[in-house]
């Protein structure tokens, strides 16, 4: 089935950051050799050579009991709908009964070759979908999935007493009509035609180029929520208790916070499921090695944290992804002016001058940061365009590699001594140079991360300190940065990170009318290339990917922000599960799970 | 003795009312809101969504029209809603402190079970060897941190011996409101709540140990001795009540910790309690949640010294209240 693993509003960052904890990489030093081949290849190539697709050559077993390890401190919120839902492991438990209806290909791209329940075609050059539901495809309760239902995700999303956050989304807002019902003047969404009941168009206000990557791919069951208001949607016991989809598993009971067990959907439109039933349930991180080990889980997202490179689990295997998502370090450059909705890049600050953040942007051993922090899990990174978008993503742009000699010699240039022999540079001026760092708390790893980097630049002879001598937590610390405008003007550098979800296009992130260009930064060249890739003529991707070429390059040129890290996460897998894999734009889903013996595999 | 209770039960209301305004000022002056988490997760959420959802949430108010709001709603018996968790907070609660009570329950009993001979052991025979033991036993756990001690249980009894299940309060598969679902509970709940009753002994057994070993010294004792009563009566009758006054002195406190819940139990055995829920909404901020559970736990303090005072006056006669 659709292996459409969308994970559109993916990763509490907060979790992604604790993720960094590590304790044993630099104890290995010694004997873990350099996995990572050239720098240049490394930023595509996984560092540690993990396969994507579980190897079980084994004859299968009839039905069995899979069970799924759901990684969390906390219990799960247990709302789930995807319209409503907020957090990761949510999203992970709908992923088993409730599923997009559309197929994705291996680029995250909106795929009719896909095994799917809906197909679709693109009308009036991308300005109209029209979306056909196939024949065959049944709610858990039985009843037939309708254009209805996918209308009707739209509606609730959409609607003046919605109180989730999905609203927020481009594609969305761009529906002929939306904006009206949005504001309660209209009962309907003009712009969703339905023909028939399996048939629908939609239509949109411009051709978005990021249409088949971004467009909302749920359908909500409307006869069963049907007669719940919408205001009333979110506290029902429709998407808490009583919940469907028509997803390869159904839910058969739940226990709130802690699991959940799924049971076989004879009628799923891709085949009844080889395994007859999945039990989730919540692991602590702290044991999630020792459930494997013990075979009590058969598959787990593994800490990145506890991954040690020397151990060799006998019972189970690593497959790893990388994880769309990436680190930066970020230029404050100016401030948010609130009244025109605009990014003014006006500060009185020496990182005005690009040869300062390029001299920056060289000094950071990011391979070591890599290797010694994150035991070989994240890996420099090169481009704002991270490699998860394959067709986008240049591999050719080598980025801000670790090279203190050429930060030295950019410094010396450009101007920068060090003139009264404190051994930092002072500014063309003759000023004293001296940057604070802004930089978020969060696992034992934050601190000594922070003063590595701090340790960089001072051997190059850049003055930095940590912004107030301490790490933020962070909710201050999106606050200093400017969550709501009001830039803490004291902050020169900080380290933060983005979810990219699906999409590929950066202009949210990067636009001087974006609130979260957090830089501030604004560059006519760059306003011109984001929109560029935004424009019905990026619709031919071959232009799309010249476009976001020369954007990668500018950003490189003349950086707003330096990208830092790209990251990989490990899901573990006991022998005795066949047929997983992790790879996308394959017909393989969670019907096709099978084991091969009747007992897990213990160590 | 009524007059005491009503007394003590009016004074709570503005003691309860002050709370509610203390934390919710702190709650506000907390950087971030609830949706500040999400600004990252979730990159298609542009920011004018995010204050649209703010106003409509009500977050943009001042502070004291979200207060009246709140505390008139709270009045009238609404606790609101969960932004984090999309239920009625009263709904959430119920499940979480049905959890919580039972494993603070079974803690409690474990606890007192243990602590109770163990005191009058080593306090009846002290410098024995079995009172340098029990002593030892409390030096140990007392210094053993809950989450080194929890996991350790859990890798001997959970992994290495398979006795117990390793997490969660019940098994999913088994049909709820059977005779197997209640066994079960039990089942899951019996390696946490010992785990956290070894480590929760110390106050009981020391405080026990050496008000025995005071009253054994106390005139009545002697008199009690020297008219002949066999020395099993003495201890029974004469100083185990008298001993037990400061361990009955903490009986109401106690009240607070079942419900309180127990932050390392809760996450190590994957239980789903009030502890973990407080945690995790104050890092979420979901302020609706952490004001309703302040005002919960300060009830339960000033609840639990009362019914300590209560308790106090049944234990010992001589404590007279009103």
């Amino acid at each position: 089935m659709a292996k459409g693993k969308l994970k559109f509003f993916s990763i509490f960052l907060v979790l992604l950051l604790t993720l960094a904890a590590c304790s044993s990489g630099a104890k290995d030093e010694g004997g873990d050799k350099d996995q990572q081949g050239g720098d240049d290849d490394s930023t595509v190539v996984d560092p540690t050579t993990f396969p994507k697709t579980v190897k079980n050559d084994d004859a299968e077993i009839e039905g069995g009991t899979l069970n799924y390890g759901l990684v969390s401190s906390s219990p799960f919120e247990g709302t789930l709908d995807w319209q409503f839902y907020q957090g990761a492991p949510d999203a992970e438990i709908l992923s088993f009964f409730s599923e997009p209806i559309f197929g994705y290909d291996e680029y995250y791209r909106m795929s009719n070759e896909v095994e799917s329940a809906a197909k679709f075609e693109l009308l009036d050059d991308g300005k109209k979908i029209k979306v056909m539901i196939q024949d065959g495809v049944y709610w858990h309760d039985g009843k037939p999935l309708k254009a209805e239902d996918y209308a009707y995700s739209f509606e609730i999303i959409g609607h003046p007493d919605y109180t989730g956050v999905r609203y927020g989304d481009a594609i969305i807002q761009s529906i002929v009509g939306m904006k009206e019902y949005h504001a309660g003047e209209v009962d309907s969404i003009s712009g969703i035609e339905i023909i028939d009941d399996k048939t629908l168009t939609i239509e949109f206000e411009k051709a978005n180029p990021s249409l088949l990557t971004g467009l909302w791919p749920y359908a909500a069951p409307k006869h069963h929520y049907g007669d719940v208001p919408i205001k009333d949607l979110a506290t029902s016991d429709k998407i808490h208790i009583d919940v469907i989809g028509f997803g390869p598993f159904k839910v058969n009971n739940i226990v709130p916070g802690e699991s959940v067990e799924f049971v076989a959907f004879e009628n799923y439109y891709g085949g009844k499921p080889k395994l007859d039933s999945i039990i989730l349930k919540v692991v602590d991180p702290s044991k999630v090695k020792k459930e494997l080990e013990n075979g009590s889980i058969d598959i787990a997202e593994f800490p990145t944290d506890q991954y040690d490179p020397a151990y060799e689990p006998t019972n189970f295997q690593f497959l790893a992804t990388m994880d769309n998502a990436y680190t930066y370090i970020g230029f404050k450059l100016g401030r948010w002016d609130a009244e025109n909705k605009v990014a003014v890049q006006d500060k009185d600050t020496p990182l005005q001058d690009v040869a300062l953040r390029q001299a920056i942007g060289y000094a950071m051993d990011n391979e070591t940061v890599g290797k010694e922090y994150y035991n070989g899990l994240r890996i420099p990174a090169s481009t704002l365009m991270i490699p998860f978008f394959k067709d986008y993503h240049n591999p050719d742009i080598e980025g801000y590699n670790y090279d203190p000699e050429k930060a030295k010699q950019i410094l010396a240039d450009a101007g920068y001594k060090d003139t009264n022999g404190d051994g930092f540079v002072e500014t063309p001026d003759g000023e004293e140079l001296k940057l604070t760092f802004l930089s978020m708390s969060g696992g034992d790893t934050a601190e000594p991360l922070a003063k590595f980097y701090i340790q960089n630049w001072k051997d190059v002879g850049i003055n930095v300190e940590l912004f107030e001598g301490r790490l933020h937590e962070f909710n201050s610390f999106y606050d200093l940065v400017g969550r709501k405008g009001n830039d803490d003007p004291n902050v020169d550098l900080y380290q933060g990170a983005w979810g990219t979800g699906t999409d590929p296009d950066p202009y949210g992130l990067y636009s001087k009318t974006a609130l979260f260009n957090f830089p501030r930064y604004v560059n006519e060249e760059n306003e011109k290339l984001l929109e560029e890739g935004n424009s019905e003529k990026a619709l031919d991707p071959e232009y799309r990917k010249e476009v976001y070429d020369k954007w990668q390059q500018l950003m490189i040129d003349n950086p707003p922000v330096i990208p830092t890290l790209y990251r990989y996460a490990l899901t573990a897998v006991n022998n005795r599960v066949k047929n997983y894999t992790l790879e996308n734009g394959t017909d393989w889903g969670l019907e096709d799970i099978s084991l091969t013996s009747d007992t897990p595999f213990k160590n | 003795m009524l007059k005491f209770i009503v007394r003590r039960l009016l004074i709570m209301i503005p003691q309860l009312l002050l709370l509610s305004i203390i934390i919710f000022l702190l709650a506000k002056a907390m950087p971030g809101d609830a949706l500040t988490g999400q600004m990252v997760a979730n990159p298609n959420l542009d920011p004018e969504t995010m204050e649209e959802l703010r106003e409509k949430l009500g977050l943009n108010d001042p502070w004291h029209e979200q207060y009246i709001r709140w505390i008139g709603n709270l009045l009238q018996g609404d606790f609101g809603i969960s932004y984090v968790h999309n239920v009625k907070i009263s709904d959430l609660l119920g499940n979480r402190m049905a959890n919580t009570f039972l494993l603070g329950l079974l803690t409690l009993i474990f606890a007192y079970l243990i602590a109770i001979p163990l005191g009058i052991i080593a306090g009846r025979y002290p410098d024995s060897w079995m009172d340098k033991l029990i002593v030892g036993y409390n030096f140990v756990s007392y210094a053993i941190p809950l989450f080194v001690f929890a996991l350790l249980m859990l890798f001997l009894f959970g992994y290495t011996l398979n006795w117990f299940p390793t997490g969660g309060s019940v098994d999913v598969q088994v049909e709820r409101g059977t005779w197997d679902w209640y066994l079960s509970k039990l089942h899951h709940l019996i390696l946490p709540s010992i785990s956290a009753a070894l480590l929760s002994t110390v106050g009981t057994i020391q405080y026990l140990r050496s008000e025995i070993i005071d009253t054994k010294l106390k005139d009545f004792v002697k008199t009690a001795k020297a008219k002949g009563t066999p020395e099993r009566k003495v201890y029974t009758r004469h100083i185990f009540r008298n001993s037990l006054l400061p361990v009955a002195a903490f009986l109401g406190y106690d009240i607070v910790f079942i419900l309180g819940g127990s932050i390392f139990i809760e996450q190590i055995f994957n239980y789903p309690g009030l502890g973990q829920l407080f945690v995790s909404s104050i890092s979420q901020r979901d302020f609706s949640v952490v004001n309703i559970l302040v005002m919960l736990f300060g009830f339960l303090s000033i609840l639990g010294t009362l019914l300590s005072d209560i308790i106090l006056s049944i234990v010992d006669p001589r404590i007279r209240i009103d």
